[in-house]
């Protein structure tokens, strides 16, 4: 029972840090972006075949969180030219063209087989409770430190300007600062905290396959955004919490009467639950559950 | 050879131009890409098949697609979309993906998730100048063809077109002309959703009819829309013909899953060099 809680805090934490990277890039800059699963998967691939090199985990992390950000760069160039509806249509693709990649070079990543043995973080310590607990440990330092790093960050004159991108682009620029180059360095930023999520998947986990990298990973972080509250620390950790609540429950109910509902009927009940949460939230309390209700 | 994959190609692109004809209606009146487009085109799938099994028939299989598609299409405007008109655009993009979902989720618990076939009689295709042409495919382009006049017709030849264009061009001056917003959207998410129908009966004939294959099919059609011009529906069907021969032509030397790379290498590209398409008005953003 305690294994099953610590896996479900890493996943959970997991979920955090994503959420975290689209709150600077959506919450608080205003960049819709649909592609965030691309670059979870980019760190994860990244870290993982970086790790089975032999190099040790702390450098293949730092690789990861590299190598997702550079990833957002060519991305940023397209966004400066963008409005937000071809910006998500963008970034969209571009997570797809990811997993596309990954399940068709195989000599690079063994395509639809996937990596299996991916070195599993602190296996020095084993592979029962304390392996795992060092991992959970590990992954809510990153976290606490990333929180902390955009609560600074959005009490920061930076902050003030990303802000300024969401609410008004053009009064920004009328002021004679020029966008782009934030935009660049938030999509920089919230990309490489989707890789490290990404590697930190890649090492729990153990086995990478492309099928974990669908559409649908990015719209439940946007899911915990919406529901947590957009633009806020708080909200994100909030909202990942909620999704966990609602991934396990989901799995929860059907253990308990398998008979009820099948495997694939469940896996559509899922997928309509995602939906009608993202319509419901976004028709009746944009501000998510503690979001700021000053503001619509 | 080149003969062969042109013709696939020419059905193929009949498919994404219908398809994005669907998403350039919605994208240039109601300004969003419509992420919900790609599952109504699964929905005329299912219901396609649905009559078909019923029936036997192809042409009550096309009626009953574009009746449903329609139908579904016009429930999302009105339950969806006509609430956050008025919102910024994130909003409508994140309902229209929870749309999607929603339509994916219940065409998967009422018809399962494995793969369906229409059940068509195997015919000898026809030899034309040493490209053998299945009959089926002829079929599946006259109804195209059938489905794109249609479309035009509606646009360029009723007063409910005419009026759909004056608001994709300047909808606030369309409003001081007494065109009614209401009975517009309605038509334009009726005629958005009969194509995207058709667009996923014709690809369920081709191909298999499974809950995935609209979400698949959708990138590829914003590649058309974005490549032909946004708001320019014979943009989007001269771009989807383009798209569909050039995916099956470079399916021998890059392989069959980069098809949805191709398209959006497409759109990039378009995007960059030229924003507005190959026929899109001059638009101050993008």
């Amino acid at each position: 029972m305690e294994a099953y809680f610590v896996a479900i805090a890493i996943i959970g934490a997991i979920y955090v840090l994503l959420a975290l990277g689209l709150t600077v890039q959506y919450g608080l800059t205003g960049l819709v972006n649909f592609g965030h699963v691309g670059f979870f998967a980019i760190g994860a691939y990244a870290s993982a075949l970086i790790s089975m090199q032999g190099v040790p985990l702390v450098l293949s992390f730092a690789c990861a969180a590299a190598i997702a950000a550079l990833a957002a760069w060519p991305i940023g160039l397209v966004a400066l030219r963008l409005r937000d509806d071809y910006f998500a249509v963008v970034t969209l693709g571009f997570s797809e063209t990811v997993r596309l990649t990954i399940t068709s070079e195989k000599w690079l990543t063994n395509g639809v087989q996937g990596i299996p043995g991916v070195p599993r973080a602190f296996a020095g310590l084993g592979v029962g409770m304390p392996g795992a607990l060092a991992t959970l440990g590990a992954i809510a330092l990153v976290c606490a430190l990333a929180a902390l790093m955009l609560r600074r960050i959005a009490a920061s004159p930076f902050g003030r300007v990303i802000e300024a991108i969401r609410d008004n682009e053009d009064a920004l620029r009328a002021l004679g600062k020029d966008p782009a180059r934030f935009k660049i360095q938030v999509l920089a930023l919230g990309a490489a905290l989707a890789g490290v999520a990404g590697a930190f998947y890649a090492h729990y986990i153990t086995y990478l396959s492309p099928d974990q990298f669908i559409p649908l990973v990015t719209f439940y972080v946007w899911m915990a955004m919406i529901m947590g509250g957009v633009g806020r620390v708080s909200g994100a950790v909030v909202g990942a919490l909620l999704l966990m609540l609602f991934l396990e429950g989901t799995r929860f109910l059907r253990d308990l009467a398998p008979d009820l509902i099948s495997a694939v009927d469940m896996a559509s009940v899922r997928l309509g639950a995602v939906g009608l949460a993202l319509i419901l939230f976004t028709l009746f309390r944009p501000q998510g559950l503690v979001g700021d209700y000053t503001r619509r | 050879m080149f003969g062969q994959l042109l013709v696939a190609g020419i059905v193929h692109g009949l498919i994404i131009g219908l398809a994005a004809l669907a998403v350039t209606l919605v994208f240039g009146v109601a300004r969003f890409p419509n992420a919900a487009a790609g599952d109504t085109m699964t929905v005329g799938a299912y219901a396609g098949l649905a009559a078909h099994r019923a029936s036997g028939s192809l042409l009550l299989a096309g009626g009953a697609a574009v009746a449903a598609a329609g139908l579904v299409s016009l429930l999302g405007y009105l339950l969806v979309f006509r609430p956050l008109a008025r919102r910024p655009v994130a909003a409508l993009l994140v309902a229209a993906i929870g749309l999607a979902f929603v339509i994916r989720a219940v065409l998967g618990v009422i018809f399962g998730h494995q793969q369906h076939v229409f059940q068509v009689p195997l015919t000898w295709p026809i030899e034309v100048m040493g490209i053998r042409i299945p009959p089926m495919d002829i079929t599946l382009a006259a109804v195209a063809a059938c489905a794109l006049a249609a479309a035009f017709g509606v646009l360029h030849l009723t007063s409910i077109g005419r009026q759909m264009r004056a608001v994709a061009d300047d909808p606030d001056l369309a409003r001081v002309c007494g065109i009614r917003p209401l009975r517009v959207m309605v038509a334009l998410w009726l005629l958005a959703g009969a194509a995207a129908g058709v667009a996923g009966l014709m690809l369920g004939v081709k191909t298999v009819v499974a809950p995935e294959m609209g979400w698949e099919g959708l990138l590829t059609a914003f590649a058309a829309a974005i490549l032909g011009g946004i708001g320019s529906p014979a943009g989007a069907v001269v771009a989807g013909l383009l798209l569909g021969v050039a995916q099956e032509i470079s399916t021998p030397i890059v392989g069959f899953t980069y098809k949805i790379a191709l398209a959006f290498a497409v759109m990039l590209a378009v995007l960059l060099v030229r924003p507005r398409g190959l026929f899109g008005r001059v638009e101050g953003l993008r």
